[in-house]
C-alpha cells in the first residue's frame, strides 16, 4: 500500500473532506465557467455553443455543490454524484489531450504505423504462448523456469521493437509538444485531479464512510459499463438531434452564424393555399399570390377544378412521392417476402442455398446495385427492354397480334421513374424480410399445426388460421420497419436518377429534398426544419401501426 | 496470473497505439520541418486523369521551395464532389486549394468561403488576368461590393483550371452507312446548320428503330446551347432575371422538344446516352471536351464536329470552366496562392490538355497548337472553333442562386422534352417560379 492509501484507509474522513472541498472549489470553477461565455471571457464561442456549454457548466456546478454537503453529511448521494461528475471530467479531460495531442489525425496514419510494426506485436504474442506453455511442464520445475523466463524475455523484446519499430518515442516527444501549451497542459492537470478524486470516491473506506450498499455498488458498475454506449449515444446522436432542433429555428447555412427566425421555416414548409379554378386549364398566376406560391397539382372537375398551390413545392411533392413510395415499396416487400419465406421453410434440399441467394441483396452495397440496375433500366441498350422486345417479337411472329413494344423509359419518363425505384427497393428490401419471417415461422410451436391437422384443416386454413396470426410480431416488426426505412429513401434514388429529382420532379423525396436543401442550397436551417417534419410524419405512421397492432395482436387479447 | 498479463498486453497495446498514431504526422524530418504544408483537390472523371494529377503534384511539390503539398483526388459515385467540399468546407477541413465549377463561384465567394486574392496578385510580379479567357475572368473578378469586373476591380476569387466547349461526337460509320452528309464537310463549307443537322438525323435514325442520330445529357448545358442558338438564354443581360419565357428562347426549346418528340431522331431525354453511342448506335453524341479520354475506346470510326449553327448564325455554344480557389480559412494563403499559379502555368496545363480531357484557359497561341495535337479526334479544330465562335460564359449567379434556378430549370424543362408539358405551358409559367430564386 502506498502511503496515500493507508492515510485514507485509516482516516476516510480525511479524505472526504479533501473530496467535499474539491467539489466545492469544483462547483465555483464550473459555475465561472458557465458563465464565462456570457461576459466576454470565451470570445469566437457560436450561440448555441455558448449555450451548450453553460448548461452543461451549470448542471455540474450545482450538482456539485450538493454533492459537497452530502459528502461532509455522510450521504451517499454526493459520493454517486462525485463519481459521475469527476468520471465525466475525466472523459472530458482525455479527449483534449488526444484532440490537442493531434491523435486523432494520426489514426489515419495508424495503418502504415501498425503495418510495418505488428510483427513484432506477434513475436511477444508469441513469448507470451511460450510462457504460458511453462503450465505443461508444472512436473519438471526446471523446464517450466527455463519455459517462463524464456517467454518473459521474448515478451520484453518483443514489445520494446514494436515500441521502436512503430516510433513510439518519437509520438511522445510529439505528443509532449503538442501538450505544452495551456489547453494541453490544463487539460493533463484536469484528468490527473479528477483520476486522483475518482480514485478517492471509489475507494472502499470511502464507500463504507458513505453507508454504500450493494444496490449502490450495482447501480454505479451499471452505469459504467452503460457509459461507452451512451456516451456515445449522446455525442453522436442525441447532441446533433438537439442541435437540428435548434438549427431548425434559424438561417444557419452552416458557415457563418445563423440567426434566429422562430418559426419561420415551418411556417414555409406548411404555408398552403387551396384556390377555385374558374377553368381546368385557367393558369395558376391568376388564382395565387406567384410571389408566395406555385403551384403543386389540380384537380379537374368538369368544366371547374381546384388548385393546390403552397408556399414550398418541393416539399408537398417530395411528401406526395414518398408517401406513394412508401405504399407500393413496403407491400411489395413484405408480401413477397412472406410467401418466399414460408417456402424457405420448407424440408426440401437445397432452401439453405436459397436462403442465402435471397439474402444477397440486402447486403450488397447500394451504389454498386443502383449502377447495375441503372444499366438495367437503360431504355436504348438495356436488358430488360432488350427482353421486352423479344418478347414482343415472339409473340407476334407466333400469333400475328401486332402489338407495338412499348420502349419503356423507365428512369426518363414521369410515370415510370418512381416504380422504377420502388421496384429496386422491393428486391433489395425481400430478402433480409425474408430472414426475420423465416425466424417468426421456427418459433410456431409445431403441435398447432399438428392439432389443425387432426381438426382436417388445409394447407390454407393453416396458412391463414395458424401462421399469419401467430407470425403477428414478426409482420408488425418487419412492416413497421420497412415504413420507416421507406419514408427514408434516399440512396437508390440519388444515385439511380439522373438528375436525381428525376422527369418533373416525380422521384424527389423527403430526405433527398432535405439533403438538396442543406448540402447543395445552403440551407441548413431550412433542411433541418424538414427533418423534424419527416420525423413528426414516421412517429405518426409507425404510432398508427402500434395502435392497429394492439387492436389486432393475438397475443393481447 | 494469466488474466492480469493479458490486460497488461491490452493495455500497452491500446496505448502504444494512440501515442503512435501522432508520430509519423507530428516528426517530420528537420528538413520538411520548415515547410508548409497545402493541400489541395480537384475533381478527377477517371483514374487517369487522378495519375496526371498526382504526378504534377509530385513534380511541383519539388519546384516550391519550402511548400510540402498533398494531392486528394475528390469526388467518387457515391459522394458528389461539389457535396462532400461544402461539408467538409463547413466543417473547417477543407483543403487549403481546391477546384470549383465556374457556377459556384459567387455562392462561395458571397459567403466568405474562398479567399479574394486580389492583394496576393497585385504584389506578384508578372502577373496578368488578361493571360486567361476573358468570360471567366469576368466573373472571377468579379467585385459585390462595387459591382465592377476586370483587374482593377478589387476582387480575385481564383484562377480558371481550363476550359471546353462542346462538339458533336459522330458515328462515322452510322453516317456513312446511312448516306448522310458529312458534317465536317458541311461545317468546312459553312452549311452545317440545323437544317443539315435535322437531315443528318433522320437519315441516320432511319437505320433502323435502335439506332439513334442524336444524343445528349440531361443537364443544363446540352439543352442550353439550343436556347442559345435560337438568341435566346437563361437569363436577361444583366444576369437579374429569368429569361426563359422569352420568344427567342421558346424557339430553341420548341426546335430541341421537336428533335425528341415530333422527329424522334434523339435517344429518350433523361437516359444516358453514352452506353448507346459506345455501343455504336448514336451517331451524334453532344458532349464537351472531357469525353474525348472515354471516346477514345470505341470501335468504330469516329470524330467530332462543332454544334450545328442556330437561326441567329452562332452555335450557341458554351464555355465550360472551372477554377482553383483558396480556402479562406487557410493558413498559408501565400503558400496557396504560389500553389495556384503554378497549376495554371502553361506548362502545367499542357500536361493536363495532353491527356485529352480540357483545354488550357490560358489564351495563347502556342496553346492552341499543342492541343490540336492532341489526338483522336481529327478534327481538334472543332472544339477550337466552338471557342471562337462568342460561346456564353458558364458562369455563377451573383444576384440570386445559381443551384436554386438549376432545380427549377431542370425539371420544367425535361418535362418539356419528354413530351409531358407543352413549350406553351412551360413560357406561361416558369418565370413566375424562377425569378424568385433572385434577390429582391
Amino acid at each position: 500500500m502506498t502511503g496515500l492509501s493507508k492515510l485514507s484507509a485509516q482516516r476516510p474522513e480525511a479524505t472526504l473532506r479533501l473530496l467535499a472541498i474539491w467539489r466545492a472549489i469544483f462547483s465555483l470553477l464550473a459555475a465561472i465557467g458557465a458563465l464565462a461565455p456570457w461576459v466576454g471571457l470565451l470570445p469566437g464561442l457560436r450561440l448555441w455553443q455558448g449555450i451548450l456549454l453553460s448548461v452543461i457548466l451549470g448542471v455540474a456546478a450545482v450538482f456539485s455543490l450538493v454533492a459537497s454537503r452530502d459528502i461532509l453529511l455522510l450521504q451517499h448521494r454526493g459520493r454517486t454524484i462525485s463519481l459521475f461528475v469527476d468520471y465525466l471530467g475525466l472523459v472530458a479531460c482525455l479527449v483534449i489531450i488526444l484532440q490537442v495531442g493531434g491523435v486523432f489525425t494520426g489514426i489515419d496514419a495508424l495503418g502504415d504505423v501498425f503495418g510495418r510494426s505488428v510483427l513484432f506485436l506477434l513475436v511477444a504474442f508469441g513469448g507470451y504462448l511460450i510462457s504460458a506453455a511453462g503450465d505443461y511442464f508444472q512436473h519438471i520445475p526446471k523446464t517450466e523456469k527455463i519455459l517462463r523466463q524464456a517467454g518473459k524475455w521474448v515478451m520484453i523484446f518483443g514489445g520494446l521493437a514494436f515500441l521502436f519499430r512503430a516510433n513510439l518515442l518519437q509520438g511522445l516527444l510529439a505528443l509532449a509538444q503538442n501538450l505544452a501549451n495551456l489547453t494541453g497542459v490544463g487539460a493533463v492537470i484536469g484528468l490527473v485531479i479528477f483520476g486522483l478524486a475518482l480514485w478517492g470516491m471509489w475507494r472502499g473506506p470511502s464507500a463504507t464512510a458513505l453507508q454504500a450498499k450493494t444496490n449502490h455498488e450495482q447501480m454505479l458498475n451499471g452505469w459504467l459499463f452503460l457509459s461507452p454506449n451512451l456516451l456515445g449515444f449522446l455525442v453522436f446522436f442525441a447532441g446533433p438531434l438537439l442541435l437540428s432542433f435548434y438549427f431548425s429555428f434559424t438561417d444557419s447555412d452552416a458557415f457563418n452564424t445563423p440567426n434566429w427566425v422562430g418559426l419561420q421555416n415551418y411556417a414555409k414548409i406548411l404555408n398552403v393555399t387551396i384556390k377555385p379554378l374558374a377553368a381546368p386549364d385557367q393558369l395558376a398566376r391568376d388564382v395565387l399570390d406567384i410571389k408566395i406560391y406555385d403551384e403543386v397539382g389540380r384537380l379537374k372537375l368538369g368544366n371547374s377544378g381546384v388548385l393546390f398551390g403552397a408556399e414550398d413545392k418541393l416539399f408537398w411533392l417530395a411528401l406526395r412521392n414518398t408517401l406513394t413510395y412508401a405504399l407500393f415499396a413496403v407491400p411489395l416487400s413484405v408480401i413477397p417476402a412472406l410467401v418466399l419465406a414460408n417456402i424457405l421453410n420448407s424440408k426440401l434440399p437445397g432452401m439453405k442455398f436459397f436462403r442465402a441467394v435471397y439474402f444477397i441483396p440486402s447486403i450488397a452495397a447500394i451504389v454498386g446495385i443502383a449502377l447495375v440496375w441503372q444499366w438495367l433500366y437503360n431504355a436504348t441498350v438495356g436488358y430488360i427492354n432488350y427482353f421486352i422486345t423479344l418478347g414482343v417479337e415472339l409473340w407476334n411472329n407466333l400469333f400475328n397480334a401486332g402489338i407495338v413494344d412499348p420502349k419503356i423509359r423507365w428512369v426518363s419518363d414521369e410515370r415510370t421513374a418512381l416504380m422504377s425505384i420502388i421496384i429496386i427497393a422491393a428486391w433489395q428490401t425481400m430478402g433480409f424480410n425474408t430472414v426475420l419471417f423465416l425466424a417468426g415461422l421456427q418459433n410456431i410451436p409445431g403441435e398447432l399445426y399438428e392439432a389443425a391437422t387432426v381438426d382436417g384443416a388445409g394447407a390454407w386454413d393453416k396458412f391463414w388460421r395458424i401462421t399469419i396470426p401467430m407470425l403477428a410480431p414478426s409482420t408488425f416488426y418487419v412492416v413497421s420497419t420497412t415504413t420507416i426505412q421507406a419514408m427514408q429513401v434516399f440512396e437508390q434514388v440519388f444515385i439511380l436518377m439522373n438528375p436525381p429529382e428525376g422527369p418533373n420532379n416525380s422521384t424527389i423525396t423527403l430526405v433527398l429534398y432535405l439533403y438538396r436543401s442543406g448540402f447543395q442550397n445552403f440551407a441548413q436551417g431550412y433542411a433541418s426544419a424538414l427533418a423534424w417534419v419527416l420525423f413528426i410524419v414516421i412517429f405518426g405512421l409507425t404510432l398508427i401501426q402500434f395502435r392497429q397492432q394492439r387492436r389486432s395482436s393475438i397475443y393481447e387479447n | 496470473m494469466n488474466r492480469k498479463i493479458w490486460m497488461l498486453i491490452n493495455l500497452f497495446v491500446l496505448v502504444a497505439l494512440a501515442l503512435t498514431a501522432c508520430g509519423p504526422a507530428a516528426t517530420p524530418t528537420q528538413e520538411q520541418a520548415a515547410d508548409v504544408s497545402i493541400r489541395w483537390r480537384t475533381r478527377p472523371d477517371n483514374q487517369e486523369e487522378i495519375n496526371v494529377y498526382s504526378n504534377i503534384s509530385k513534380e511541383l511539390d519539388g519546384q516550391l521551395q519550402g511548400i510540402t503539398l498533398t494531392y486528394e483526388p475528390g469526388g467518387t459515385e457515391g459522394a458528389n464532389y461539389q457535396d462532400q467540399l461544402r461539408t467538409e468546407v463547413a466543417a473547417g477541413t477543407a483543403p487549403d486549394v481546391f477546384w470549383i465549377p465556374g457556377t459556384d463561384i459567387a455562392d462561395f465567394a458571397t459567403r466568405g468561403l474562398i479567399l479574394n486574392i486580389a492583394d496576393l496578385a497585385g504584389k506578384t510580379e508578372g502577373f496578368d488576368v488578361n493571360a486567361f479567357y476573358p468570360g471567366p475572368m469576368y466573373h472571377l473578378t468579379y467585385n459585390p461590393a462595387n459591382d465592377k469586373s476586370g483587374a482593377a476591380s478589387g476582387a480575385l476569387w481564383g484562377l480558371p483550371r481550363d476550359v471546353s466547349t462542346f462538339a458533336l461526337y459522330l458515328n462515322m460509320d452510322l453516317i456513312n452507312e446511312a448516306g448522310a452528309p458529312d458534317p465536317r464537310e458541311l461545317a468546312k463549307q459553312g452549311k452545317w446548320d440545323w437544317n443539315a443537322f435535322l437531315d443528318v438525323a433522320q437519315k441516320t435514325r432511319a437505320l433502323g428503330s435502335e439506332i439513334y442520330g442524336y444524343g445528349a445529357s440531361a443537364w443544363w448545358g446540352p439543352y442550353g446551347v439550343w436556347l442559345n442558338a435560337s438568341g435566346g438564354g437563361f437569363f436577361s443581360p444583366d444576369r437579374a432575371s429569368c429569361a426563359l419565357n422569352t420568344p427567342e428562347s421558346l424557339a430553341g426549346l420548341e426546335f430541341q422538344r421537336a428533335l425528341y418528340q415530333d422527329y424522334d431522331v434523339a435517344t429518350p431525354y433523361g437516359e444516358d446516352p453514352e452506353p448507346p453511342f459506345r455501343a455504336g448506335k448514336v451517331a451524334m453524341f453532344q458532349n464537351g471536351r472531357w469525353a474525348t479520354p472515354g471516346v477514345r475506346t470505341v470501335e468504330f470510326e469516329w470524330d467530332v464536329v462543332e454544334l450545328p449553327k442556330g437561326p441567329q448564325g452562332s452555335q450557341g455554344n458554351w464555355l465550360f470552366w472551372g477554377a482553383y480557389v483558396i480556402n479562406a480559412k487557410t493558413a498559408n494563403p501565400e503558400a496557396a496562392w504560389k500553389l495556384v499559379q503554378a497549376l495554371t502555368t502553361a506548362e502545367t496545363q499542357g500536361k493536363v490538355a495532353a491527356l485529352g480531357a480540357n483545354i488550357p484557359s490560358r489564351v495563347s497561341q502556342e496553346a492552341f497548337d499543342a492541343f490540336l495535337t492532341f489526338t483522336p479526334p481529327a478534327n481538334n479544330q472543332a472544339f477550337l472553333n466552338g471557342l471562337a465562335d462568342s460561346p456564353a460564359t458558364e458562369g455563377p449567379l451573383w444576384a440570386g442562386s445559381w443551384p436554386e434556378y438549376d432545380k427549377i430549370m431542370g425539371p420544367a424543362i425535361q418535362a418539356v422534352l419528354t413530351g409531358g408539358k407543352s413549350v406553351d405551358d412551360f413560357g406561361a409559367t416558369i418565370c413566375d417560379e424562377a425569378n424568385k430564386v433572385f434577390n429582391k
